[in-house]
């Protein structure tokens, strides 16, 4: 019954064209990963503020971004946002806007879950001290926060390096686009798209089973 | 020693606080002098933690005023001369909790020298040095590099001890320190207690400890429903409580 011709040659005639296409990955990703660290930590902030307009702000962005879907969010930013603000951005700079966006309000809930599980004992062992509260944070609460914070920061790095193939959508020249357009001139899809899932695969899983090694190690200490 | 004439180290005065709702302390008032040992005693629930709590500056009182040798340190809507002053004698006043609460990701020499330096801005090498010291004096020189989640219960709340006295406090609180430790361990931690009494250290002491409360107490506060039902020297208390409740909560004591 099945009688496919495979015809994986194809793999190795396109390989430089294949990797070009997986550098453009990575680096979306990483970048999208830096700009939503930073994003991510000034939704937390707004979250937990005390004033409840900012914190109002910060919940409802997180959660307004968290419930809808990342493509038409990405499909938002590359279509509408330009007539809002009357400028074009080029397909690259709205994936990683809109990758970045939806991605820190995830971070946000990582760092948030991280401060929140300092106990409120050491901080006011802290204040007893005579600490003031920029000192307890950057001292006491941030150093805990982090490690139990970093863990869900790879594993979004990893989210996002699959999440990048959405730019195939908008052109982007990631790897997922270059086997979409490798396919059409090869007429080869099945060998070239389970080249690339491969590919993605060899690289998100050895990431991933670190990240539950580094878990479970954080949670012996 | 004329405690009448001297201003008392740390008073509150007609404390009171409530949660929302729930009425916790309803009028407390205590004053210690210089070398006062105040052991205060009562029933879960009656409200000694809120007190303590209130007096380390960790809630706002409801009604009613804590004064440091005179100087309102907290009331219900505090002036900036007041918050002037709290922010002066906070580090005056040091706390010991019952569950420990070192800082995991320092070692113990790191948890003590942390609020010299960042506080009083004491050069590494003094907070160093004072650190050690007082490691010598709770008995856990050895342990100077060790992350806290290494050492027993016990061995932590002197870490814990010894992190408060860095800061060279004037009156020191403690909150059923011992309580959260196995009978076997809470002897070491009892022992430091009663050598910083005789050393002449101000101390508040909540507590289960009848035994500490007779014998290093100068006074003993027995609280009950968020109000001092009884206070008085140790002896009396013990011997020949006044009221009902105290009797009756005593009574719980003896076997
Ligand atoms: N932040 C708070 N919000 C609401 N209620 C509180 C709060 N803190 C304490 N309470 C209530 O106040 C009462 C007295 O609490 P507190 O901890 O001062 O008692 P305690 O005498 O220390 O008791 P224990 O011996 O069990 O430690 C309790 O009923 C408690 O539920
Ligand atoms: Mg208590």
């Amino acid at each position: 019954m099945f009688t496919y011709q495979f015809r994986w040659d194809v793999v190795p005639n396109n390989l430089h064209f294949i990797f070009s296409g997986m550098q453009m990955t990575l680096i979306l990703s990483a970048t999208t990963l830096a700009i939503a660290m930073v994003l991510g930590l000034v939704i937390a902030v707004l979250s937990m503020a005390r004033p409840w307009p900012l914190r109002a702000f910060g919940v409802g962005f997180g959660e307004l971004i968290r419930n809808t879907p990342v493509l038409v969010q990405l499909l938002w930013v590359y279509y509408v946002l330009p007539i809002f603000f009357e400028f074009r951005i080029d397909a690259v700079t709205a994936v990683i806007i809109g990758l970045s966006i939806y991605s820190s309000s995830f971070i946000a809930e990582a760092y948030r879950a991280g401060i929140q599980a300092v106990p409120q004992g050491h901080r006011e062992a802290a204040q007893v001290l005579g600490l003031n509260q920029a000192q307890t944070f950057r001292r006491i609460v941030l150093p805990q926060a982090i490690r139990v914070t970093l863990p869900p920061l790879a594993a979004n790095f990893v989210q996002l390096i699959k999440y990048s193939s959405l730019g195939a959508v908008l052109s982007v020249g990631e790897v997922t686009r270059k086997g979409m357009e490798l396919s059409s001139s090869t007429f080869r899809p099945l060998e070239i798209f389970t080249f690339i899932a491969v590919l993605y695969f060899f690289i998100c899983w050895p990431l991933s089973m670190s990240i539950r090694a580094w878990e479970t190690r954080l949670a012996r200490r | 020693m004329a405690a009448e004439s001297a201003e008392p180290i740390i008073a509150a005065d007609g404390l009171v606080k409530h949660f929302g709702p729930v009425r916790v302390l309803e009028g407390v008032s205590l004053a210690l002098a210089e070398r006062d040992v105040l052991c205060v005693i009562g029933p879960s629930g009656s409200g000694k933690t809120t007190l303590l709590r209130c007096c380390a500056l960790l809630e706002a009182p409801t009604a009613g005023t804590i004064r440091m040798r005179g100087e309102v340190i907290a009331e219900p809507a505090p002036g900036p001369e007041t918050e002037r002053a709290r922010r002066r004698v906070r580090a005056d006043i040091g706390m010991v909790f019952q569950h420990f609460h070192l800082w995991p990701h320092m070692t113990v020499l790191e948890n003590i020298i942390e609020a010299p330096r960042l506080v009083k801005g004491a050069s590494r090498e003094e907070a160093v040095a004072a650190a050690e010291a007082l490691l010598a004096k709770v008995g856990l020189s050895d342990k100077r590099d060790v992350y806290p989640q290494r050492l027993s219960g016990g061995q932590q709340q002197r870490v814990a001890i010894a992190r408060a006295l860095a800061m060279n406090p004037k009156v020191m609180l403690f909150d059923e320190v011992t309580s959260a430790l196995d009978p076997e361990l809470r002897r070491e931690v009892l022992l430091v207690m009663r050598q910083l009494a005789a050393e002449g250290m101000t101390m508040l002491v909540v507590t289960h400890e009848m035994n500490f409360a007779r014998q290093v107490g100068s006074r003993v506060a027995f609280m009950d429903g968020g109000v001092i039902v009884e206070e008085g020297p140790p002896r009396d208390f013990f011997q020949r409580p006044r009221t009902e409740r105290a009797q009756r909560f005593l009574a719980q004591f003896e076997d």
